[in-house]
This record gives C-alpha cells, structure tokens and sequence, in this order.
C-alpha cells in the first residue's frame, strides 16, 4: 500500500475570477521513496504540498496518507494528525528563535509528550546523522543557513513521521550548502527509511530525487524516475524544463 | 500627497499600534483636566478647611504629569524602534535627515494635538461627573459645574509643552544609524538574556530583608526603618525582575522532565525572553502599584480613623483652663460653649476634674519631666463613666501611679518606654505601675509627659489619697462636653480653636480640643488623598496595560511566524490558547502579585501605627484591583489571540 495516495485531486481557488490550481491530479508515493514535484511558477506546486500538508483542503478528489484522509478529520484531529504523521522542511527554516538547535529538534517529541529519555536517545542519533551534533546547544542565530536547514530536516524526522514534506529546501541557500543539505536529505531516506516529498525549482536539487514529477497549470505533466547517474538524471530534468517551457527564471539551473 | 499629508497618513493608516499611546496620552489629559477643574472651584479655592484637599489634588497633578512625560517619552522610543525598517526604505528613496525628523515630529504633534483635545474634550463632558463623584466622596454638598479658565489654560499649555518637548527630543531617538542598521529591522536575534547567580540570590536576600525588616518593625521604630526598608526593597524588586526571575526560568529549563514537557517549552522559552524586554516596565509598574495599593488602602481606612477618633476623644468637646486663679475668661469661654450646643440642639453632659500640676526633683530613667499633671483616681473613674468605657483596673494605692494615655496610638509605644519613679519637690514620690486602659483626657490638653517633644504619654492617675496630699505648684481645670454624636459638633467654638485645637502648648491661657471639626479636617483629607490616589493608580494601570499590548502587537508579525510554524507542526488550537494565556497571565499579575506582596507588607508595618485594624479595608482595596486586573487580562488576551490566529492555518 503506498504512504501518500492522491487521487483525482482538485483545487479551485473561488474570488472574482476563480483560478483552477490544480486539475485532476493523480499520483502516489511508495514507501522509503524519494519524490521531487517540480513545473513552472504557478503550476499549482505549492498549492499541492499544502493540501497534501492538510493546510489546504481540496476542492475535490482525495488524499489518504498511510491510508487514511485527513480531510474527514475535525480541525483537531487534523493538528494530531500533522503532528504524528508529517514532518515539515521549510524554504526559510522557520526555526523558532527563543530555542537553543537542540530543543528545535526534540520539539515534535515534545509536544506528543514522549518521555525525555527517549527524546535524547532519539536526539543523539538524528544529530549524528546529520552531523550537527556539535550545535546543539548554540542558539538559531549563531548557525549558518546550510546548518539551519540540516536542523529543520532534524526537526522534520526526528518523530518518524510517515512522510516528511520538504518545500524549496535550497531555495535560500548557496549551492555549496544545498549540495550538503540534499545528501542529507537522501542519508535520511535511505537510513531511515523516511518517505520524502520534495517541491523544488532547483534541478540539482530535483536530481537527488528517485522520481521527479513535472506539473504545469494544475496538471500531472510527466514523471521521470533515476536511473544510476545522478549526472544524466540532472541533464534529462534539464532538457525536461525547458521542454515545459515557463520563463526564463524558472530555468534556475541553466544559472549553474 | 504633500508632505503634511504623508505624515498624517502615516499615523491615521497606523491606528492601532497608535492606540495605546493615544489612549494613555488622552486619558492622562482628561485627568489632568478635571483635576484642574476641582482644584480651582471656586467653593473649593474659596474654602478654608478643603484647601487642604485642593493641595493634595495638587500633587496628584504633578504625579500624573511627570508619569505621563515618562510615558511617553519611553512609547515613543519605542514606536521609533519598531519603524526602523520604514525609516530605511523612507532614506533610501532619497529623504533627507531633516526631512525625516520634520516627518516624526509632525506625527508626534498630531498625535499630542488630538490627545490635548480629546482630553480636554471629555473631561468638559465628564466633568460634571467628576466633581458629583468628587463631591460625594469628600462628603462635602454637590459642587456646581464651573469652567474656571486657569484649568483649561493650565492642561492645554502643559501638555502642549509637554508633547513639544517630546517631539524634539525624537531626533536624538532616530539618531545617525546607517541603513545596512536599519534594514537590519526592528528586531535583532533573541539573544539569551545574560544573569548572575550572585545578583539572583542578592536578590532574594534583599527582599527577604526587606520583607523581615518590615514584619518584625516595632511602632517607635517604623518611621525609621521606613527609608531603609523602602531602599532595600525597591533594589530587590529591580534585581528580581532583572536577574532573580529570569534565573529561575534558567533552572526550570535544566530540569527537562518539565521543561521538555509538552508546550511547556514553548511557553517557557518564549516567556523568557518576553521577560527581560518587559523587565524594567515590569519593576516600575510593582513599585507604583504597590505605593498605589499602600496609600489607598490606608486611606480607605477612613471608617478605621472615627472608630479611632471616638476612643481618642472620649469628650467631643475637651476644654482646659490653665491655673485656677485666672477664673473670668474660663466661666465664659465654657458658657460660650455651652449656647453654641444649646443652639444647635445637641444634648450633652459635662464633667470638670481639676489637675494638679507637682513640681518633680528628680525621676528615674532617660526622660526629664519638669512637671507632672496628676488627677486623682475616682475622677479618673468619673471620665471613663461620662465616656461610655469600662475597664477593670483595680484601685490604686499608696505611690502607685498609672500614665494616662493620649491616644491609642500610645499604646503601641508602652513596650519602648522606662516607666519611673519621679520624686517630688515636696518630698512624696510617685511610681509609675502602669497605663490605662482608656483615654481619660484627649491629647493637646495636658502638657506632654517626659519633657520631650512628641513625647506621647499625658499625666499620671494617683491615688485619691496621694492627690489630696499633693501640694501643687499650679492647678487646671478641665472640663469635658460628651455626647454620642460627636461629628455634629463640628464647627463649634470656632474662635477658641483654630482648626479644631488649641494645644497646651500654645500661649494662650487655655486649651480646647473640638473631635468634630478635627475629624472633619482628617476625613477631607483622608478622601481627598484616596480620591487623588486612585485617580492617579487608574492613570497608571491603564499605561501599564496599555504598554504591554504595544509590545505586544510590535511582537505581532513575529509572534504570528512563530505560531504559524507550530500549527503545521501540529500544534492545536488548545495547546495555543494554552501557551498564550499562561505567557500573558504570568506578564499581567507577575507585577500586580509581587505589588501585592509589597503592600502587605507595608500594611504590616504600619498596622503598628494604627491601632485598630485596617486589614478588611485593604483587602477589598486589593481585591478590586485584582478583578479590574483580570478584565483587562480577560480584554488584551482575546485580542492578542484574534490577531495571532488570522491567517493562521
């Protein structure tokens, strides 16, 4: 059974002139998988991690995430459900700035209440992973942006969720740390296991992926999956975009 | 758009992080104003007893105006700091320094304009409220509604300069920052607030002491350990507020079985740093709140002070003629006394007791009395009776000889007192075996005991046997009036006594003591003092809340990130209401509790010099307080809330 299941999703935004971001999208996520979704800007990426993140609710179609849809759930339930179910991976960090590396990583434990003692077990292990383990009593203003980013995707896994959504990863950082940030990422699905999906502009990004999938205007576009190099998955992303066309500025990586 | 225009824009499109600062602004010139009115009535200028009431409305106007610069001064820091970014973007565009200065200057004008006359406004239209609520609580008849122009003249012009002052000194605020500095923003990194372990525990030691010093304060020493308690604890609060609770939520957060509990590490990091901002706002609103609490609850007390009169002045009217010999003006000023209560229908009855006056050779103890007042037992029996007293002393005897006391603030100070044995010139000798129970004879009547001044004992009782062998070098006569009613004979004996006394002391060959008239005066001045003390508490209550929700909503695009994070981590809608109220809880009554604290501790020490206990008084004090605490409470936190949960997932 696949961790993420979208079915025929649909999003229409109502106003004085209603935009469909999303038509009929239909894709799924396997477990231990590494999915980048990429298009040009206003494609519709964004509205669809949202409502894959429950933030957002479809105007039809269906989500179930580990079999379940957090649509029927009450806006409570839909807050448990984030908390034990999703972890989260933002293009500005969003790292809360009165806590110390430490306690921005054990706060999803924290909040389900798990006892301290298996926080700080579970704490050493992540930290080790990412190789931040000598922060972690500095405060969020003291660390570089590729460290806060490694501390966020700490954040995001450290309470095993089924999936751990991540949106532009890289978008603020230079490519030294974006590099370092997505073998990180990568480690973190491939040890752990974790199911990752990725929103990215960023072919270099998008090539550490499994499996990309390319959407314009709302709609699936086409899909592409890794083969053994790394270097021709990037150039085949590459010749991708420019065939979905958009402007110049999404062609990010011509820039590289 | 022209320029003027862009300034007023800025502030009218910016109401709400205005409206604190303009509330507090207007409401302190609305005060300001009908305090003004009451001081120049004319029924109250014109008045001889009330213009003690006028005075104290005085000091309260001071109070009110240097608070209100303060607060202002500090708001508009503050404003200057949250615009930095706006400053810059405003450079950048090619404003000059001076253009930027007019800009905040206008803007502060504008707004102390519309202050002065919203103010001003309402206090014409409130008014007549204010002087009926006036009135009503200094007991004095409905004051008319008068407009004397020296109030309106006095608010405009000082608030006028006031805000002047003000506006210019924002060009030192806006200073010479570069712009790299001021697109840095409004909001450097958290940094952990710095403490010491030392200051901490100083802290504690300090309030401790002070707190120690205050219970255990006797009533001859309260006056003086006053200053030094004052000193102690206001350094304490400071270093509590700076360093003592900041330390404390450092160790709460070593303990990760709480701290990593839960929301409590949201709640308790986030508190922290709210904290050490908020400090030194915090460490004045106790130390005014608690000055506040103190002065209103004691002159709350007033039901205390004619309880207290009644049992200080057995007779309402108390008159002494000073040596036996000069008997004429004596007949007449007691006749006099007796028409003037005869006319306004007051029944009464009249007891006299001659004083003899023993010249003393030598005493025991420190004290030096050159003569003693002595009145003998069975006339000491007689006053008590005509009082309404009982009491079960025995007989006296022999040299037995017990001090009367003046007052019942005496008896607090029996404990320091040596009592002595005087040795008279004629050869007998008195020893001092005790104190009444009661005043016999009210205070300023008899010369004071001891030859010191504020000496507080009045005479000696002897016994009946003794008083008849006793050879006086002078003898007076007293004569006491007692009534139940004793607050109607206010006004009596007007030319014998001014303000309601004349004491042993003075020159003049008698002594006389109206309980009526010096009630009067102490309860006018009693209410006045409450009446100005809770004007200028509310005029502090409303900056101090009106602060907290300016930093509050500074803190708002911040804070708003900071939850939105949360919510798509998973953080419900309770657990926020949670962590929100316990911040804003602990920020609102953190200060009004340690206030508390302070002023009953106060109220400790000078409970020593009130001899009847004020404690229901003070409490209800307090608990008002604390209920208007709690709504205003109740009012900012479900407004902070609405604001934090817009756009909120």
């Amino acid at each position: 059974m696949p961790i993420l299941d979208v079915h025929n999703l649909s999003k229409i935004y109502e106003g004085k002139v209603s935009t469909q971001a999303l038509n009929h999208i239909r894709f799924s996520v396997e477990k231990g998988e590494f999915v980048g979704i990429m298009g040009p800007s206003g494609s519709g990426k964004t509205t669809l991690l949202n409502t894959i993140a429950t933030i957002d609710q479809p105007t039809s179609g269906q989500i179930l995430i580990n079999g379940q849809d957090p649509n029927l759930l009450s806006r409570q339930e839909k807050a448990l459900f984030r908390r034990h179910e999703l972890g989260f991976v933002f293009q500005h960090f969003n790292l809360l700035d009165t806590l110390t590396v430490e306690e921005n990583i054990v706060l999803p434990l924290t909040l389900a209440g798990a006892r301290v003692q298996e926080m700080e077990s579970r704490l050493q292990e992540v930290a080790s992973m990412l190789d931040i383990e000598h922060l972690l009593q500095k405060r969020t203003y003291e660390i570089s942006g590729g460290q806060m980013q490694r501390t966020a995707i700490a954040r995001a896994m450290i309470h095993r969720p089924s999936l751990i959504l991540a949106d532009e990863p890289t978008g603020n950082l230079d490519s030294k740390a974006s590099g370092e940030v997505m073998n990180m990422l990568t480690e973190v699905n491939k040890e752990e296991g974790a199911t990752v999906l990725m929103v990215t502009h960023d072919a270099v990004a998008a090539s550490f992926c499994n499996r990309v999938i390319f959407i314009k205007d709302g709609r699936f576009y086409s899909e592409m999956y890794r083969g053994s190099s790394r270097g021709a998955f990037f150039q085949s992303i590459i010749d991708m975009l420019s065939l979905l066309g958009g402007t110049s500025h999404d062609l990010s990586a011509i820039r590289l | 758009m022209t320029f003027r225009q862009f300034a007023y824009r800025n502030v009218t499109r910016n109401k709400r992080k205005y409206a604190a600062y303009f509330v507090v602004s207007a409401f302190s010139v609305m005060i300001f104003f009908v305090c003004a009115l009451f001081i120049y009535h004319p029924d109250i200028s014109k008045s001889l007893v009330y213009s003690t009431a006028a005075h104290t409305m005085m000091a309260a106007e001071a109070i009110i105006y240097v608070f209100c610069s303060l607060f202002v001064l500090v708001s508009v820091g503050s404003f200057l700091q949250s615009r930095k970014m706006e400053f810059g973007i405003l450079l950048m565009h090619g404003m000059t320094k001076r253009q930027l200065n007019t800009m905040v200057f206008l803007e502060n004008m504008m707004i102390g304009t519309s202050a002065i006359l919203t103010g001003t406004l309402l206090g014409l239209i409130l008014g007549k409220l204010f002087l009926m609520i006036g009135s009503t609580f200094l007991g004095i008849p409905l004051l008319t509604f008068h407009l004397p122009w020296q109030a309106l003249v006095l608010t405009i012009c000082s608030f006028a300069l006031l805000f002047i002052l003000i506006s210019l000194s924002t060009f030192f605020f806006i200073g010479n920052e570069s712009l790299m500095r001021l697109f840095q923003g409004e909001r450097k990194a958290e940094e952990e607030p710095k403490v010491s372990l030392v200051l901490s525990i100083l802290s504690a030691l300090l309030l401790l002491t002070g707190y120690y010093m205050a219970a255990t304060a006797q009533a001859a020493s309260v006056e003086k350990v006053m200053f030094p308690v004052v000193v102690i604890t206001v350094a304490g609060t400071y270093l509590f507020y700076t360093q003592l609770s900041i330390y404390t939520v450092k160790l709460l957060k070593t303990i990760r079985r709480l701290y990593w509990n839960h929301t409590n590490i949201i709640t308790l990091s986030g508190l922290s740093y709210r904290w050490k901002e908020n400090a030194r706002m915090f460490f004045m609103v106790t130390i005014v709140s608690a000055v506040s609490f103190t002065s209103v609850g004691v002159f709350a007390s007033i039901h205390t002070l004619s309880r207290e009169l009644k049992l200080d002045y057995p007779a309402a009217v108390g008159y002494v003629a000073k040596g036996k010999q000069s008997q004429d003006p004596f007949d007449q000023h007691v006749d006099e006394i007796k028409e003037e209560l005869t006319t306004l229908g007051l029944p009464y009855e009249t007891l006299s007791i001659p004083i003899k006056y023993a010249e003393v050779e030598s005493q025991s103890g420190p004290d030096r009395t050159l003569r003693l007042p002595l009145i003998a037992y069975s006339d000491y029996k007689l006053a008590l009776l005509r009082a309404g007293f009982t009491t079960d002393e025995r007989p006296l005897s022999g040299d037995e000889g017990l001090v009367m006391i003046g007052s019942q603030r005496d008896r607090s100070l029996q404990a320091g007192r040596v009592k002595p044995i005087y040795t008279l010139k004629q050869g007998l000798s008195i020893q001092e075996t005790g104190y009444t129970q009661h005043v016999p004879i009210a205070e300023y009547l008899l010369p004071e005991l001891d030859g010191r001044d504020g000496g507080d004992f009045s005479g000696v009782v002897i016994s009946d046997e003794l008083y008849k062998a006793i050879d006086p070098v002078q003898t007076d006569l007293y004569t006491g009036f007692y009534m139940d009613d004793f607050p109607r004979t206010v006004g009596i004996a007007a030319d014998l006594a001014h303000k309601g006394k004349r004491s042993y002391e003075s020159n003049s060959p008698y002594a006389i003591v109206v309980s009526g008239t010096l009630f009067e005066i102490q309860r006018t001045l009693y209410n006045t003092m409450l009446f100005a003390s809770l004007l200028v508490g509310t005029v502090f209550f409303i900056a101090a809340g009106s602060f907290l929700y300016f930093r509050l909503y500074t803190d708002l695009d911040h804070d708003r990130h900071q939850y939105s994070t949360l919510s798509k981590m998973g953080l419900t809608d309770q657990e926020l209401n949670r962590i929100v109220t316990i911040q804003l809880s602990l920020l609102f009554f953190v200060p009004v509790g340690v206030a508390i604290l302070h002023s009953v501790f106060a109220f400790i020490a000078l409970q020593r010099l009130f001899y009847l206990s004020i404690a229901v008084e003070t409490g209800a004090v307090l608990l008002g307080y604390l209920a208007v605490q709690g709504l205003y409470f109740f009012f900012i936190r479900s407004r902070y809330l609405r604001n934090l949960k817009k756009n909120l997932i």
